[in-house]
């Protein structure tokens, strides 16, 4: 479906992923000002073993060594889920979550959070009733979501019934609903 | 598309300057000047400031290739700090109470007017760039011109993939009206 703002979006990223070229005398620049530096120098012994770590690895075991890493695999996730505290919940399937705002004066909301990346085209709300309740069902599976409302395409409102996330994490006020994984 | 996937000569490049090599941090320079510097003058508006950015983010980051972990993302660990470099310049600008102004290099080199009103957009696009609070404007750049995924965006900004990505539809939004308002004028 055609959506105006896709397209204008597009149109002006289209433009801006456009080639620019800087001044390559910028190298020569940068290059003049290093020479008056000290080497850098090779990464330090931790940085290495970070590195070290976070690669790939390969190794050959015999039937024997393997038992034995085996065996102690085994022993150590033991221990450790012995130390650990209790597993996470089991994630459980969807459940259905209405949504529900009143705002007599809208003319229009949407739902809008991380369960729909925060498109305001995807989860419009439904006006029900003289209270002008605005309702929307939402199936979550177990997690966290930060969610508002876009009122009337201008204006952000949080979930008066819910947490509030902090501000300077949005710059809009906006809620946290936490979804358990139990029934 | 995600960030740091420039293949071994990178690494190769960073081995050499931390060897002492310090000529065979000019490649890497040449490599990375256009593609940070096009981040760089979106951000910020004005090609001197861009290029004075982009400067001083090479020079930092050849002072701290020692902290440099990972040879192979060598493109990535440079771009999260020429984004910390133009959140700075960002800032300083703001102090100054700097308007936006027209960058003439930029309007020189831009093509120009023809029947679909080139020069015209590009100025359109740049104003409406230009008005977009810093932080939207950022997020903006990083996922639609950039073309990062958001877990690289938060890598980058420190900022969480939620808030990122309201960010980008503010961004998006305010562009959009933004755009009609020009088109009213």
């Amino acid at each position: 479906m055609f959506n105006p703002v896709d397209d204008a979006v597009e149109r002006i990223a289209r433009h801006l992923r456009r080639p620019v070229q800087i001044d390559p005398a910028l190298d020569g620049r940068v290059m003049r000002e290093i020479s008056a530096l000290p080497a850098p120098g090779r990464a330090t012994l931790g940085g290495e073993v970070w590195r070290w770590l976070r690669r790939p690895h390969q190794f050959t075991l015999t039937p024997l060594g393997g038992l034995v890493a085996a065996a102690a695999l085994t022993v150590g996730v033991l221990l450790y889920r012995m130390a650990s505290t209790p597993p996470a919940p089991p994630q459980g399937e969807s459940r259905a979550f209405q949504f529900v705002l009143v705002a007599p004066r809208a003319t229009h909301v949407e739902l809008v959070g991380d369960f729909n990346d925060w498109d305001a085209t995807r989860t419009p709300m439904r006006r029900t009733g003289r209270e002008a309740l605005w309702t929307a069902v939402v199936p979550l599976v177990p997690g966290r979501y930060h969610y508002a409302f876009f009122v009337d395409g201008s204006r952000w409102l949080a979930d008066p019934s819910a947490p509030v996330a902090r501000d300077e994490d949005y710059g809009q006020p906006s809620s946290v609903l936490t979804v358990g994984g139990g029934s | 598309m995600g960030i740091g996937n420039v293949g071994t000569s990178d690494a190769a490049l960073v081995r050499r300057v931390q060897a002492g090599d310090t000529g065979a941090y000019a490649d890497l320079v040449a490599r990375y000047r256009d593609r940070l510097g096009r981040y760089a003058l979106h951000m910020l508006g004005n090609r001197e400031d861009a290029e004075e950015v982009l400067q001083d983010a090479f020079v930092r980051a050849y002072r701290s290739l020692a902290r440099c972990d990972d040879p192979e993302r060598f493109g990535a660990w440079l771009y999260g700090i020429l984004v910390n470099r133009c959140r700075t310049a960002g800032a300083r600008a703001t102090r100054r109470a700097r308007r936006f102004v027209h960058d003439p290099a930029a309007l020189e080199t831009a093509p120009l007017a023809g029947p679909d009103g080139q020069a015209e957009w590009d100025d359109t696009v740049r104003w409406a760039l230009a008005r977009l609070p810093s932080e939207s404007r950022e997020a903006f750049l990083l996922k639609h011109v950039e073309e990062l995924e958001y877990e690289d965006m938060a890598r980058l900004t420190g900022a969480g993939v939620s808030a990122l990505k309201m960010r980008v539809k503010r961004a998006r939004e305010q562009l959009q009206a933004m755009l009609k308002e020009a088109e009213r004028v």
